[in-house]
C-alpha cells in the first residue's frame, strides 16, 4: 500500500508543478495557455536524452528547464500581441507542433518507437527507498516552486501581472509594457513544466510522443479550476483532488457490489466524469476560491 | 450550497478514507495464486481490451474447475490501463502493492508494457504482454527475463519479409511504412535482415497517417526503380496506395503484412489491382483444439466470433501457460515458475491443448502446450516465434504457397 501511495504522490506532485506554472500564467496574468503539454514534452525529452548519453541528472534537469523556457520565448514574441483567445489557439497549435516534431525527428527521438530504459533518479538506492527519495526530491522542488510563485505574486512584479490580467489597457496607460511581462511569465511557467517533464521521464522511464497529447494540458486546467484559479494553494489542492478522483475510483469495486470486473473500468471513467461535473456545479469557484473574480 | 471550505475538506478526507479502507483489510490470503489482468479496457485499445480481460477471467475459471494449479486457485484482479503509460503504471503499482498479485497479464500497447515492466521486475514477478516493440525483448527492459510476449514482433515480420525476398529472387527492394511503431518496426526489421545478407534497400519512405492520397510518396519510391515494395501498412492506406500505383502502370511486386493485404483489400480495390501481391501473416492455430475451446468460450461470453479478437486468444494462452508452469513447478515462487514456462510450452513433450489435459500429462512427463493464438514456443528472449504463412493473391483469392520459419 505504501509504495502505491508514494507512486500516486509522485504523479500528483508532477501535476502540482504543471499547475503552478499554469497558475502563474493564467491565474495571475490571464494568459490562456492551451499548450502546456508542449513544454512538458520538451523537458521530458531534453533530460531523458542527456542523461541517457551520460550527463548527470542535474544537467538533465537544468537543460529541461532551460530548453522549455527558451521554447516559450519566441511564442511569446510572435503571439502575445494577439487577443487572449487567439493566444489560446497558438499555444494549442504549438504543443501539437512539438508532438509532430518529436514523432518525425527519428534520429534524435527514435520517433514513434519512443525512448525506453530512461534511468530512474537515485539508481543506487533501488526499489522502495529510491521511490521515497524521488518523492522527497520532487516534494522539495515543488515546495520551492510554490514558495517562489507566492513571492512573485506578492512582489511589485506580481501586482503588475495581476493588473495586466484585470485591465491591460490601464496598465499600458500607466506606461508599462505588458508584452514584456507576459513573456517573462510565459518563460517561467514553461520552465516549471519542463522540470515536471524531466521528473515524469525519469519516473515512468519510457517516453513516446503519443503521451504528450492535449489531454494532459486539460488535466492541468481541470486541476487549477477545481482548486481555485489564481491561488498557489488552489494549484496544489486541485491536483490532489484530481488524483483522488482518478485513483480513488479504482477502489469503488470494493464498496459497490454487482458490477463485473470488466464493466468496472468503464463505470470508473464515467464516475470520474460525474464527480468532476458535480464538483464544478457545487463549487464553481474551486475549493480555495477564485481570485481572478474578486 | 453553504458548505464552507473546512467542512468540504473534511468530507473529502472522510470519503477517501472510506474508499481506501477495504483494501487495507485485503491481506494476502492463503491457498490462492493471484494474477493481475491489466488490459486496455478504455482508450485506443478498447476494441480489444474488454475481450482480453474477459478471456483471462474465463481461462482462470477453467483452471480452477480442473482443480487449480499446484493446489491453488487462480484469483484474478482486474485493472484498466486506459491505454496510457501513466495510468498503466499507477494501475500496476496498485495491483502489486495493494492486491499483492504474483503475475501481471495482458498489457497491450508497447508504451504501457515498457512502462510497467520496470515495476514487475522490481517486484520480481512475471509480465505477459501482447506488444510489438523490439525493445521489450532485451535489457534494460527485459533484464530479468521475466517478460513474455505472445504476439509476433514487428521485427520478426520484417525478417520474414527478407526471407521471402531471397526466395522469390528480388534484388532491388524498397520500403514504405506508416509512421507508427508497428509500421516502422516492420520495415526496419526488414532492412536490418536484408542488409545483414549483404544487400541494399534502394529507397525507404515513411508516410503520415490519414492522407487522402499517397501519390508523392509513391512516386519517390517508384523513381528508385525497385523490383519489389515491402510495406508496413494498414488496410485503409494500403487501399489508396494500391489504387494509385495501379494507375501509374509501373510494374512492381508487393509484400504486405496480412492485416492489410486481406480479403477486404481485394474487395476494396478489385481483384485485378492486387493480382500477384504477396501477403504475409503469422499462422494462428485455428485448426487446433485449443483454438476451438477458446472460440467457444469467447462466443459464449461476448457473442462474437473468436477470430474477431486475436489478442483475447493470446490472453487465453497466457493463463494456460502460466497455470501449467505453476503446476509443473509445484510452487508459487516466481523463479520456479519462470524456469518452467518454456518447458511446458516449447517442443519436446506430449502435445496438449487444454489445461486439464496438460495437468494430467504432467504427471507422466514433459508437455508441449499448443495455444489458441499460436503453437506458443518461446525463444530465449521470451518472444513467441510463430511460423509465417506466405499467401499470393491470385484471381481475388489468397492462396497459401509456403511457410517461412524464422
Amino acid at each position: 500500500m505504501e509504495a502505491y501511495l508514494v507512486a500516486i504522490g509522485i504523479i500528483a506532485l508532477i501535476y502540482v508543478l504543471l499547475s503552478l506554472g499554469l497558475t502563474l500564467q493564467y491565474g495571475l496574468t490571464g494568459l490562456i495557455n492551451f499548450g502546456h503539454v508542449g513544454f512538458f514534452a520538451i523537458g521530458a525529452y531534453a533530460s531523458a536524452l542527456l542523461v541517457l548519453n551520460g550527463a548527470p541528472f542535474i544537467v538533465g534537469f537544468a537543460a529541461a528547464a532551460l530548453l522549455a523556457g527558451v521554447a516559450a520565448w519566441p511564442i511569446g514574441l510572435v503571439s502575445l500581441r494577439l487577443r487572449d483567445d487567439y493566444f489560446a489557439i497558438v499555444t494549442l497549435g504549438f504543443s501539437e507542433v512539438v508532438r509532430i516534431v518529436l514523432t518525425s525527428e527519428r534520429w534524435l527521438t527514435n520517433g514513434v518507437q519512443g525512448i525506453p530504459g530512461i534511468p530512474r533518479l537515485y539508481p543506487s538506492l533501488g526499489g522502495a527507498t529510491g521511490q521515497i527519495a524521488t518523492f522527497a526530491t520532487i516534494l522539495a522542488v515543488t515546495v520551492f516552486a510554490a514558495w517562489m510563485i507566492r513571492r512573485i505574486a506578492r512582489s511589485p512584479f506580481g501586482r503588475i501581472i495581476e493588473a495586466i490580467r484585470d485591465n491591460e489597457e490601464a496598465v499600458q496607460a500607466l506606461g508599462k509594457d505588458p508584452p514584456r511581462f507576459k513573456i517573462q511569465v510565459l518563460v517561467v511557467g514553461a520552465a516549471l513544466a519542463g522540470i515536471a517533464g524531466a521528473f515524469y521521464a525519469h519516473y515512468i522511464t519510457y517516453i513516446v510522443p503519443e503521451q504528450y497529447i492535449p489531454l494532459v494540458t486539460f488535466y492541468v486546467w481541470m486541476a487549477i479550476i477545481m482548486g481555485g484559479v489564481g491561488r498557489v494553494s488552489g494549484a496544489v489542492i486541485g491536483s490532489v483532488i484530481l488524483m483522488v478522483f482518478l485513483e480513488g475510483s479504482r477502489f469503488i469495486r470494493d464498496v459497490v457490489p454487482g458490477i463485473s470486473e470488466v464493466d468496472m473500468a468503464s463505470v470508473r471513467i464515467g464516475l470520474v466524469g460525474l464527480l468532476l461535473i458535480l464538483f464544478i456545479i457545487y463549487r464553481p469557484q474551486g475549493l480555495m476560491g477564485d481570485y481572478t473574480k474578486r | 450550497m453553504t458548505t464552507n471550505r473546512r467542512q468540504f475538506i473534511g468530507t473529502l478526507g472522510a470519503a477517501s478514507a472510506l474508499i481506501a479502507a477495504p483494501s487495507v483489510l485485503r491481506a494476502q490470503s492463503q491457498g490462492v495464486f493471484r494474477i493481475g489482468a491489466l488490459c486496455p479496457v478504455t482508450g485506443a485499445g478498447a476494441p480489444y481490451g474488454s475481450g482480453m480481460q474477459k478471456m483471462i477471467i474465463a481461462a482462470a475459471e477453467i483452471v480452477n474447475a480442473a482443480g487449480g494449479a499446484a493446489g491453488r486457485k487462480i484469483e484474478v484482479v482486474s485493472e484498466d490501463t486506459q491505454t496510457s503509460p501513466q495510468a498503466g503504471v499507477l494501475a500496476a503499482k496498485k495491483l502489486i502493492d495493494v492486491n499483492k498479485v504474483q503475475a501481471i497479464l495482458g498489457t497491450w500497447s508497447s508504451g504501457v508494457s515498457l512502462a510497467v515492466l520496470p515495476l514487475t521486475n522490481d517486484a520480481n514477478i512475471i509480465l505477459m504482454n501482447t506488444s510489438g516493440a523490439p525493445a521489450l525483448s532485451v535489457p534494460p527492459a527485459n533484464a530479468k527475463g521475466l517478460s513474455y510476449r505472445f504476439q509476433a514482433t514487428n521485427d520478426r515480420f520484417g525478417r520474414a519479409f527478407a526471407e521471402i525476398c531471397v526466395k522469390e529472387g528480388f534484388k532491388r527492394p524498397a520500403t514504405m511504412a506508416f509512421n507508427n511503431a508497428s509500421g516502422i518496426g516492420n520495415t526496419e526489421g526488414f532492412r536490418k535482415a536484408w542488409e545483414a545478407k549483404g544487400n541494399k534497400v534502394v529507397e525507404s519512405v515513411v508516410y503520415e497517417p490519414n492522407q487522402a492520397s499517397y501519390r508523392s510518396e509513391l512516386q519517390k519510391v517508384l523513381a528508385a526503380n525497385p523490383d519489389v515494395i515491402v510495406t508496413g501498412s494498414y488496410l485503409s492506406d494500403t487501399t489508396i496506395i494500391m489504387r494509385e500505383w495501379f494507375q501509374s502502370g509501373q510494374p512492381v511486386k508487393w509484400i504486405i503484412p496480412g492485416w492489410a493485404a486481406n480479403p477486404d483489400l481485394v474487395k476494396a480495390t478489385g481483384p485485378e489491382v492486387v493480382e500477384g501481391v504477396i501477403s504475409v501473416d503469422s499462422i494462428s492455430n485455428e485448426t487446433a483444439p485449443s483454438f476451438k475451446a477458446y472460440a467457444d468460450v469467447y462466443q459464449k461470453v461476448t457473442g462474437q466470433s473468436g477470430q474477431s479478437n486475436i489478442f483475447s486468444a493470446m490472453t487465453w494462452d497466457m493463463v494456460h501457460a502460466l497455470a501449467l508452469a505453476i503446476e509443473a513447478a509445484g510452487s508459487t515462487e516466481t523463479a520456479a515458475i519462470n524456469a518452467k514456462i518454456r518447458e511446458v510450452s516449447n517442443p519436446e513433450g506430449t502435445k496438449v491443448y487444454s489445461y486439464a489435459e496438460g495437468k494430467e500429462a504432467l504427471k507422466k512427463g514433459k508437455i508441449n502446450f499448443e495455444g489458441a493464438s499460436s503453437v506458443l514456443d518461446f525463444d530465449q528472449y521470451g518472444d513467441v516465434s510463430p511460423s509465417f504463412g506466405v499467401f499470393f493473391i491470385e484471381g481475388g483469392k489468397l492462396n497459401r504457397r509456403y511457410v517461412v520459419n524464422i
